[in-house]
């Protein structure tokens, strides 16, 4: 099992097309999937795989993998802030004839607007260390980065696990992201 | 015995002839790869979808009753009540669209397109029938429509019938798969302004919103427990033009208190656009009021 599957995933170079209408956008998705092992070319007919942001109108003669929107038709759906590793893992998929899909884009529907129990709200200084904890940082340089006391830190930990449902770091940063996803309006 | 009609095999050639009778208002809707959606046939010449799984294309290829493949061309969408509306080129027969009322524990049956011209059918439950409820695109639905039955992705959009034959509304998802139902009510209020404009006018501020604890101190000087904060801001939108900031957090809108998001939605109709509002909110430790003019929504 495990001796073919190292054969079936050679290194392979696929050549991409890269279709945003932001500039700065094309640069990081570029450079994405160049430093993926991947070859940036700039048609469609010329490329394996497109990739392209949601709703942007990519071809129909290569697979495409979209960033955002709700492009069904496409071989590839990812959410518009998908990392390095999903795009390359989608790109490598569909170039191989597969559907690929983020689990959070399968649940997507049409919803009614989320009326959080007021308890479980965080406060402004929860969100934060919340944000703090995302990027990795430990106790200590939370407390430096707030200017406030390892114990206050603790203090605010506590709530936020208990608010989240968390038991660990990972969970309370994955839960937080969930709800923020879900219930973010725009006005 | 003979002569006993079979009570189960009524039941069941009556289904036969509803999902018969229904086929004449469900169309397939071409996508790319050999997939299609369903679109409910509303009028001879116009086909609603559901907006969310719909491409951004302006031009559709599609399957009548029949599988005669006729183009139609996007006349608008509106994402708060996940209605689009295309126009066919030619017309087809005129369906016999009676719209009907929801009860919970009634049979539903929800019609899909085959792709070939055929539909296909879905016999669930009303499982819960509610009065009006907002989508988080800040659309107003009339009824909260839920329904016992599973639906493959080809088959969003079509219509879904009562027993008696009348049209609850088109099918859609909701989260998880849920299957829902978007009241013919609400296609019958959206529709003219779709054909009129193109999209449904909303009123805009420009922020990203999320709730929030009012910090203890702040308690009583906000007269509230929570709040929206403002997690970005568009540039050169009304609320940035106002002044404000990611990090504000926003207490009430023209005197209405955001701890309910419902009550504020409904401050963004139609008829908000062009209106000051008055901005309630605490920055940096202070309540404070900032004015703003509520613009229409951009294209998103």
């Amino acid at each position: 099992m495990s001796e073919t599957a190292t054969q079936l995933i050679p290194a392979q170079r696929l050549r991409v097309a890269v279709w945003t209408s932001d500039p700065r956008r094309r640069n990081v998705l570029g450079r994405v999937v160049a430093e993926a092992g991947h070859l940036v070319v700039d048609g469609e007919d010329t490329a394996d795989v497109v990739l392209a942001d949601g709703g942007i109108a990519a071809g129909e003669t290569r697979p495409v993998v979209t960033l955002g929107g709700a492009d069904h038709d496409r071989a590839g759906m990812l959410s518009r802030d998908a990392d390095a590793r999903q795009i390359d893992a989608a790109i490598r998929a569909v170039a191989a004839g597969l559907i690929v899909r983020a689990p959070d884009l399968l649940e997507s529907g049409f919803a009614a607007i989320n009326e959080p129990d007021g308890h479980a709200l965080l406060t402004p200084r929860e969100l934060d260390v919340l944000t703090a904890l995302a990027e990795g940082l430990t106790n200590k340089a939370i407390a430096r980065r707030l200017a406030i006391s390892l114990h206050t830190v603790k203090f605010h930990l506590e709530s936020l696990f208990r608010k989240l449902g968390a038991r660990t770091r990972t969970e309370a940063v994955a839960k937080a992201s969930e709800r923020r996803r879900l219930e973010t309006i725009n006005l | 015995m003979t002569d006993q009609p079979d009570p189960l095999a009524q039941f069941s050639a009556a289904l036969v002839a509803r999902a018969k009778a229904a086929a004449n208002a469900v169309v397939a809707i071409r996508l790319a790869h050999e997939r299609h959606l369903t679109g409910l046939l509303w009028r001879s010449d116009i086909v609603i979808a559901s907006e969310q799984s719909l491409p951004d294309n302006t031009d559709f290829e599609l399957v009548a009753p029949g599988g005669a493949v006729v183009t139609a061309t996007l006349t608008g969408r509106d994402p708060s009540t996940n209605i689009a509306m295309l126009r066919l080129a030619t017309p087809l027969a005129e369906p016999a669209m009676r719209p009907g009322d929801a009860e919970v524990g009634a049979l539903a049956l929800a019609m899909g397109a085959d792709g070939a011209g055929g539909s296909s059918a879905r016999l669930g439950l009303v499982n819960l029938a509610a009065p009006e409820w907002h989508s988080s695109r800040g659309g107003l639905i009339d009824r909260r429509i839920v329904l016992d039955l599973a639906l493959a992705r080809r088959e969003e959009g079509g219509p879904v019938f009562d027993a008696s034959g009348a049209c609850l509304g088109m099918s859609t998802f909701g989260p998880r798969g849920q299957v829902i139902v978007i009241p013919t009510a609400t296609i019958a209020r959206i529709v003219p302004l779709l054909a009129k404009d193109g999209h449904i006018a909303r009123g805009w501020l420009g922020v990203a919103l999320q709730a929030v604890a009012v910090p203890d101190a702040l308690r009583q000087s906000a007269e509230q427990s929570s709040g929206l904060m403002v997690m970005s801001v568009v540039d050169d939108g009304p609320a940035a033009l106002a002044g404000i900031v990611a990090g504000d957090i926003i207490l009430s809108v023209d005197g209405t208190s955001t701890q309910r998001w419902r009550k504020v939605a409904r401050l963004f109709g139609s008829d908000s656009i062009g209106r000051k509002a008055e901005i309630r909110l605490i920055r940096s430790g202070q309540v404070m009021t900032v004015q703003t003019t509520i613009t229409e929504r951009r294209a998103a």
